[in-house]
C-alpha cells in the first residue's frame, strides 16, 4: 500500500464542520428516534396483550407492516411517496418545512424501531406471572393503571439487555438516512471522502463516532440496569 | 337476620371444556369468617377468584353488596372493597414493601401520599414488619412477604377478605405468624373467605366451613359439626386423610 495518511486535514475547514454537523445530527436524530420508538412500543406492544380483538388486531398490523419492509424501503416511501399521498396544500406545507429529509428520517426511523420495540416489550409482558395481574385488579387498579405501575415497570427491567441492543441498533439504522439526504455522520464521510479521495481517514473519523456513541450508550444502559435491579433479586451488587 | 355481602346465584364456570364450577349456590354474611375446604381441583380457588371477578363466569352471577358484578361497569371500584391473599403474595417485586401497601391507596382512592403512607404504617405494625417497610419483597421472608401483602389487601378498607391457600407456600414455623395475623382479623369482625387446608384454623377460628367437592359444594356446616359429625361422606373421607393423615 502506497497511502501517505493525512489525519490533520479532518481538522481543516470546512470539513470539520462536516464532522461536527453530521455527528450532532445522528445523536440527534438517533435519540429523538428512540424516544419515539420507546413510546410508541410500549403503546404497541402493550395493545397486543389485550383483550379486545380490534385492538390486538392493530397492535399485530402495525408490528407486521413495519418490521417486514426493509428500512431503506420505508425511508423511500416516507420521502417519495407519503407526500405525494398528502391533500395538495397539506403537501405544499411539507414540503415547505425545514428540513424535511431530518423529519421524514425521524418518522421512518421511529416507526420501525417501535415494532421491534414492541415485540421485545411483549415478551417481556408475557413473561410476568399472572397472579401479579391478579393482585393489581383485586386492588381495584385498572387495566391501564396496572400496566402503568406494574406490568411495564417489570416488563421494562426484564427486557433492559434486549432493550439496549435496539438502542445500538437505532445509531448504526440511522446511517441508512443518508440516502434521503440527512446530513448524518456517514453521509458527512462521504462528503469528505469525494472531496479529499481519503476514504480511510473519513471512514475510520465515521467508524469511531459511531463506536464512540454506542459505547456511551452502553455505559449509561449498563448504569441504568443496576440503578432499576430489584433489591433481593440475582445479580443485584 | 342481615342482608348477605355475597350471594352467588346458579355460577358455573369453565376453563375450555373443563367445568370447574357447576351450578353454585351460596350466600355469605357479613362478620363471618368461612374456610372453604376440599381436595384440590375441587373449585375451592376458582370459586373464590368469582367473587372479585379475576374470572369470567359464564353462568350465574354473584351480587356483591347489594351489586351485580356481572353487569358491573365499575368493577374495578368493587374491587376494591374486596381484599385478597394469593398462595405466592403477589407482592410487586420492583416495589418497596410499603409501596406495594400504597400504591392502590394512592391511585384508586385518591389518598394523598402522606396519609397513604401513615396508613400503611400503622398497617405493618398490626402484623409485626414495620421494621422492613422501605425493603424490597425479595428481601423478606415467605411469612413477612404474606404479612406485607395482607397489609397491602387491608389498605384499602375492604369489607371482605379472600384469602387463597394463604399458607400452602410456606414453611411450618412462618404459617403460625401468617394465622396469627388472620385469627387477629376475624376476633376484629372481619367478613372473611378462607381457602385452606388448615384445619385447626377451620376448626378454632372459621365459624362456618364449606366443603367442596368436583366443582359442587357438599357441604355447609359449622366448623363444631363439620368436625365432629360431617354429614357427607365424602367430607369424611377428606376429613380423616387431612386431619388423621391415614
Amino acid at each position: 500500500m502506497n497511502y501517505e495518511f493525512n489525519w490533520s486535514m479532518l481538522l481543516e475547514e470546512p470539513y470539520i464542520d462536516w464532522i461536527k454537523e453530521g455527528l450532532l445530527n445522528t445523536v440527534q436524530l438517533s435519540l429523538m428516534a428512540w424516544f419515539i420508538a420507546l413510546t410508541i412500543g410500549i403503546l404497541i406492544g402493550s395493545i397486543r396483550m389485550m383483550k379486545s380483538p380490534v385492538l390486538r388486531f392493530i397492535g399485530t398490523f402495525y408490528v407486521e407492516i413495519f418490521r417486514n419492509i426493509p428500512l431503506l424501503v420505508q425511508l423511500f416511501i416516507w420521502f417519495f411517496v407519503f407526500p405525494l399521498l398528502l391533500p395538495d396544500d397539506l403537501m405544499r406545507a411539507w414540503n415547505s418545512l425545514d428540513g424535511v429529509p431530518f423529519l421524514t428520517a425521524l418518522i421512518g426511523l421511529s416507526l420501525f424501531t417501535a415494532a421491534r420495540v414492541a415485540e421485545q416489550i411483549r415478551s417481556g409482558i408475557t413473561s410476568i406471572p399472572k397472579g401479579q395481574f391478579n393482585a393489581a385488579f383485586s386492588t381495584g387498579l385498572n387495566t391501564f393503571q396496572t400496566y402503568r405501575f406494574i406490568v411495564i415497570p417489570y416488563a421494562f427491567r426484564i427486557m433492559i439487555p434486549a432493550i439496549s441492543s435496539e438502542f445500538l441498533t437505532i445509531f448504526k439504522n440511522s446511517a441508512l438516512t443518508l440516502t434521503i439526504g440527512v446530513a448524518e455522520i456517514t453521509a458527512a464521510a462521504t462528503y469528505i471522502e469525494s472531496d479529499t479521495f481519503r476514504g480511510i481517514e473519513a471512514y475510520s473519523v465515521a467508524s469511531l463516532s459511531y463506536m464512540f456513541t454506542t459505547a456511551s450508550v452502553v455505559i449509561f444502559m449498563t448504569w441504568l440496569e443496576n440503578f432499576l435491579r430489584i433489591p433481593g433479586l440475582i445479580g443485584k451488587k | 337476620m342481615s342482608l348477605p355481602l355475597v350471594e352467588i346465584k346458579n355460577l358455573s364456570l369453565k376453563y375450555g371444556n373443563y367445568k370447574a364450577l357447576k351450578n353454585i349456590n351460596i350466600s355469605f354474611f357479613p362478620g363471618k369468617c368461612v374456610v372453604i375446604c376440599g381436595p384440590s381441583g375441587s373449585g375451592k380457588s376458582s370459586l373464590l377468584r368469582c367473587v372479585n371477578k379475576l374470572e369470567e363466569f359464564d353462568n350465574g352471577d354473584v351480587i356483591f353488596d347489594g351489586q351485580s358484578l356481572k353487569s358491573a361497569k365499575n368493577i374495578s371500584q368493587i374491587r376494591s372493597n374486596i381484599g385478597m391473599v394469593f398462595q405466592h403474595f403477589e407482592l410487586y417485586p420492583h416495589l418497596s414493601v410499603l409501596n406495594n401497601i400504597t400504591l392502590a391507596p394512592i391511585q384508586v382512592k385518591g389518598l394523598s401520599k402522606k396519609d397513604a403512607n401513615f396508613n400503611a404504617m400503622k398497617l405493618l405494625e398490626r402484623v409485626g414488619i414495620d421494621d422492613q417497610a422501605n425493603k424490597y419483597p425479595a428481601e423478606l421472608s415467605g411469612g413477612q412477604q404474606q404479612r406485607a401483602a395482607i397489609s397491602r389487601a387491608l389498605a384499602l378498607e375492604p369489607k371482605l377478605m379472600l384469602f387463597d391457600e394463604p399458607t400452602s407456600a410456606l414453611d411450618p414455623e412462618m404459617i403460625s405468624e401468617v394465622l396469627k395475623v388472620m385469627r387477629d382479623l376475624a376476633d376484629n369482625g372481619m367478613s372473611m373467605l378462607v381457602v385452606t387446608h388448615e384445619m385447626g384454623f377451620a376448626k378454632d377460628v372459621a365459624d362456618e366451613v364449606v366443603f367442596m367437592d368436583e366443582g359442587k359444594i357438599i357441604e355447609r356446616s359449622s366448623s363444631k359439626s363439620f368436625f365432629e359429625n360431617p354429614k357427607s361422606e365424602r367430607a369424611k373421607e377428606f376429613i380423616n386423610k387431612v386431619l388423621l393423615k391415614i
